[in-house]
């Protein structure tokens, strides 16, 4: 990159099943206002736009072109990005890249869904192939489930560690005012829910959430005139793995570890585990918080059950994971991956107010999408070198 | 389209519609030829990769790992195979491909890489696992979509060599009437079973030419492993530098050879006393004493032993392969001190003669073990006359296996399997399966000659059986 790249300031809506008072353009539109208020920056100082959402998540598609009264696009560059589950973070990845290139200064990069107008199943289907995949696809749960019972059977992992990872996030999650679900369950909650498929229970999953999210990007010439103590993007990384849905190593998520080891490498962390204070994981279902950050390298195989039973990633543990609460608590889709960016942003910028992790020095956000791949963002205090 | 008016938003609207796009999909060349085949054929057809041997279910044009161009490289697979991995859906969605409950699965049929995800029906989720064994149903009326598999449903269950051999009587000597008579008129006794032996790696052969040959002691373990697995009694290992050059280090043969124990240790093996070119007698001989494995082989005459093209009769290597009579003296006897066994290996007939001359004065214990060696540029080529010719110039106890080189190596086996002989197959001999594709290792070379085995009804040896057999020294 010929520019660094920090973030100076972000916006979320508040998330709930269903949002009735608010069309796409007018959720847009209020994620938007807040991430420019945040930032004390007019729409006229916005060089161009990236947005994204889930394809066919609600009835109107190309919201490149039809928000730009609530993105505030009108005669600026916009451009779409739509990568599925990892639409959020690929919005991010593609801001950071806009800004880096030194082609912009202040780009603006908005996620957004209105999952209560969606078929949700139907649409995602449409991402699997006609001939192959998509006349036994079993909706996005039962791809899930597979993981997960294949990592039980690899490493022994029971029901009861997938549980206390969604007693974590929805405990989280209460000191979260944008959170969707803010009531704490317990293990015995998560067990008794209905079994959706073995053995991933209701509250082993996320929610169908409305939201929005918009985060600014500025370029090293201009960031710290915007915000004194901005958030430092250090690294990125993506992956994809997929041709068939039985390509994937069930039970390892090749692209989490492929992608990790490369922002390791970028940005000389030798032990993630100690160097990182703060994880915002996309992690739709429970099972993902122990087979993940295995994959990441903060733990060894198998071994992200008794790390998490520790206590060591609740909040006052050594290495918190989702102080937001995570995508167990809210899921606008197209948004949750830029959500996971702009809460990373806010604990390095010291702005997570009654979910803030002291001291944050280095903050690790990702994407996730449907079958099995993933992006990544290492966010900083310092700037990088 | 209707207008809804929502509670507590009484002037907010919602509009109600439906997006139906209708819409066409070439299943691509390559989707198609395997939606024809299984709707023609009933058979299930991959690709296979020939970088990196992958079979590829379902098939597709570029191998995912290397990028080589894999869209004709069609290969059957079986209709039978392993359940991987397997969700029980129990929710009801109107996308869902059937009604909650049923069972989603990652099914690998046998001869496939990778698995694909199915349904299987005709069985109780309750018993459901991992690992089981499932047959596909094929739909009655072809929909030109993987929906010509209708579903999986269990298999009857298929044993293992390991499962029929639990289930049989073990042999004993005892079992054995004196056969060299029988042997001598070609008439053998089936029943007595038949040692499989993989020779993982030989001296020669290297990764460009087949990826699956083991290089480090770990590959060699899981590599004799699933020999085991497969049927094998006994692995023949040469051990290799982490690059692939032979080695006569003996940290790094006892490496090799202690990882292929750890991992199975009931598996006989069988070391080579001949470690590359350019190196001494002692440097042969040494390791052998050294590390005492159960079998070291023992070469019987000083030949040529080179690379030349065999269309052309180019040379490539030309290098003469020095086994004196005092080094097969000397070998045979610190073999016969320190418990190893030889296998005497003879590439033409005057080898076994040697092997007689010399072992008159009292070197070798009975039973002697004797491999006939077939297709090496400088020994003889495989002829069903000349095999016989060797079988009936053993002494009266003497066992004998054989391997041949490249094509040599199936015929040859098989004739030893008639004549109640054993059998040796393995990387080191040929890279190739009986259909000239690259074997995915040595033990899909080890279930060819299980299923010659099995064809001439002959059960294959437990490690105990061919210790027994063969008079090696007890685990």
């Amino acid at each position: 990159m010929s520019k660094r790249v920090a973030i100076v300031g972000t916006g979320q809506t508040f998330h709930k099943s269903h949002r009735p008072d608010v069309n796409g353009q007018e959720i847009i539109n209020e994620a938007v206002m807040r991430a420019l208020e945040d930032a004390d920056l007019k729409i006229k100082e916005i060089d161009a736009i990236v947005i994204g959402n889930m394809d066919h998540f609600e009835g109107i598609n190309y919201v490149d072109c039809w928000s730009v009264d609530g993105s505030g696009g009108m005669m600026k560059p916009i451009i779409k990005l739509t990568t599925g589950g990892t639409t959020g973070c690929t919005v991010a990845i593609g801001g950071y890249h806009l800004v880096g290139s030194g082609m912009f200064d202040r780009v603006m990069i908005i996620g957004w869904e209105k999952n209560s107008e969606s078929d949700t199943t139907g649409a995602i289907t449409t991402a699997f192939d006609p001939v192959w995949d998509r006349l036994v696809f079993a909706g996005a749960i039962s791809g899930l489930a597979a993981e997960a019972q294949a990592y039980m059977a690899r490493y022994g992992a029971t029901d009861r560690d997938g549980a206390r990872v969604s007693v974590r996030d929805r405990k989280h999650a209460t000191h979260n005012p944008h959170a969707h679900l803010r009531k704490e369950v317990s293990l015995e909650d998560v067990l008794a829910s209905p079994m959706l498929a073995d053995p991933i229970h209701l509250l082993d999953v996320c929610p169908r959430s409305d939201g929005a999210c918009a985060v600014i990007m500025a370029s090293e010439d201009v960031a710290e005139k915007i915000c004194p103590k901005p958030d430092w993007i250090w690294a990125t990384a993506t992956r994809h793995s997929y041709s068939y849905l039985g390509d994937a190593d069930y039970g390892r998520l090749t692209s989490m570890r492929e992608g990790s080891q490369e922002l390791w490498k970028k940005t000389g962390i030798k032990e993630p585990r100690k160097e990182l204070d703060v994880i915002e994981l996309y992690q739709p279902y429970s099972f993902g918080g122990l087979i993940w950050i295995e994959d990441m390298g903060i733990v060894g195989p198998g071994e992200a059950p008794q790390y998490i039973w520790d206590g060591n990633t609740d909040m006052g543990g050594e290495l918190p994971i989702n102080p937001s609460g995570g995508v167990i608590a809210t899921n606008p889709i197209g948004a949750t991956g830029l959500i996971r960016c702009a809460e990373a942003a806010m604990q390095v910028m010291g702005k997570a107010e009654g979910r803030q992790v002291p001291d944050v020095n280095f903050a690790f956000s990702s994407g996730f999408g449907g079958c099995w791949w993933t992006d990544m963002i290492l966010h900083g205090r310092k700037k990088p070198e | 389209m209707t207008k809804i008016q929502m509670n507590g938003y009484e002037d907010s609207y919602v509009i109600e519609g439906k997006m139906a796009l209708p819409y066409t999909y070439f299943a691509g060349r390559v989707g198609s030829k395997f939606i024809t085949t299984i709707r023609d054929q009933k058979k299930i057809m991959g690709v296979k990769c020939p970088a990196c041997n992958m079979v590829y279910l379902p098939p597709r044009q570029v191998c995912d790992k290397d990028f080589t161009d894999i869209r004709d490289k069609w290969v059957e697979v079986s209709n039978t195979g392993t359940v991987v991995n397997f969700t029980v859906v129990r929710y009801d969605d109107k996308h869902l491909p059937r009604k909650a409950p049923f069972v989603l699965a990652l099914i690998k049929l046998d001869g496939a890489d990778t698995p694909f995800m199915h349904i299987l029906e005709e069985c109780t989720i309750e018993n459901v696992k991992i690992g089981m064994n499932v047959e596909a149903v094929f739909a009655k009326e072809t929909t030109n979509t993987i929906l010509d598999i209708d579903h999986f449903k269990p298999a009857a269950e298929r044993l293992s060599v390991h499962e029929i051999n639990a289930a049989r009587k073990q042999w004993v000597p005892a079992d054995e009437p004196d056969t060299q008579e029988k042997r001598r008129g070609g008439r053998p006794d089936m029943s007595k079973p038949v040692i499989i032996t993989a020779a993982l790696t030989g001296a020669a052969t290297m990764r460009n030419q087949n990826p699956s040959v083991p290089y480090k002691p770990e590959e060699f373990a899981e590599e004799a492993y699933k020999c085991w697995k497969a049927g094998a009694a006994m692995v023949h290992a040469h051990a290799r530098e982490d690059g692939g050059m032979t080695t006569h280090d003996h940290g790094r043969i006892k490496a090799t050879f202690d990882a292929i124990k750890d991992r199975c240790p009931d598996l006989i093996v069988n070391l080579s006393s001949a470690v590359g070119m350019g190196v001494t007698p002692e440097q042969r001989i040494s390791q052998i004493v050294a590390i005492k494995p159960d079998m070291a082989s023992l070469n019987t005459n000083t030949m040529n032993f080179g690379i030349v093209e065999r269309k052309t009769g180019k040379i490539f290597i030309d290098y003469v392969f020095e086994n004196t009579f005092t080094m097969l003296q000397d070998f045979g006897k610190a073999m016969e001190e320190n418990g190893v066994k030889p296998e005497i290996e003879c590439y033409d007939i005057g080898g076994l003669d040697n092997t007689l001359l010399i072992g008159k004065q009292g070197i070798f214990s009975d039973p002697m073990n004797f491999n006939f060696v077939w297709g090496v540029a400088g020994g003889q080529a495989f002829r069903s006359e000349a095999f016989i010719a060797m079988m009936n110039a053993l002494p009266a106890k003497a066992n004998f296996t054989t391997c041949g080189v490249g094509t040599d190596q199936y015929p040859c086996i098989m004739q030893s399997c008639i004549l109640g002989g054993h059998m040796r197959v393995g990387l080191e001999d040929n890279t190739r399966m009986p259909n000239g594709a690259l074997a995915k290792g040595s033990y899909e070379q080890v279930e060819v000659a299980v299923s010659i085995a099995n064809a001439l009804g002959r059960p294959v040896a437990t490690t105990a059986e061919a210790r027994l057999i063969m008079g090696l020294r007890k685990r």
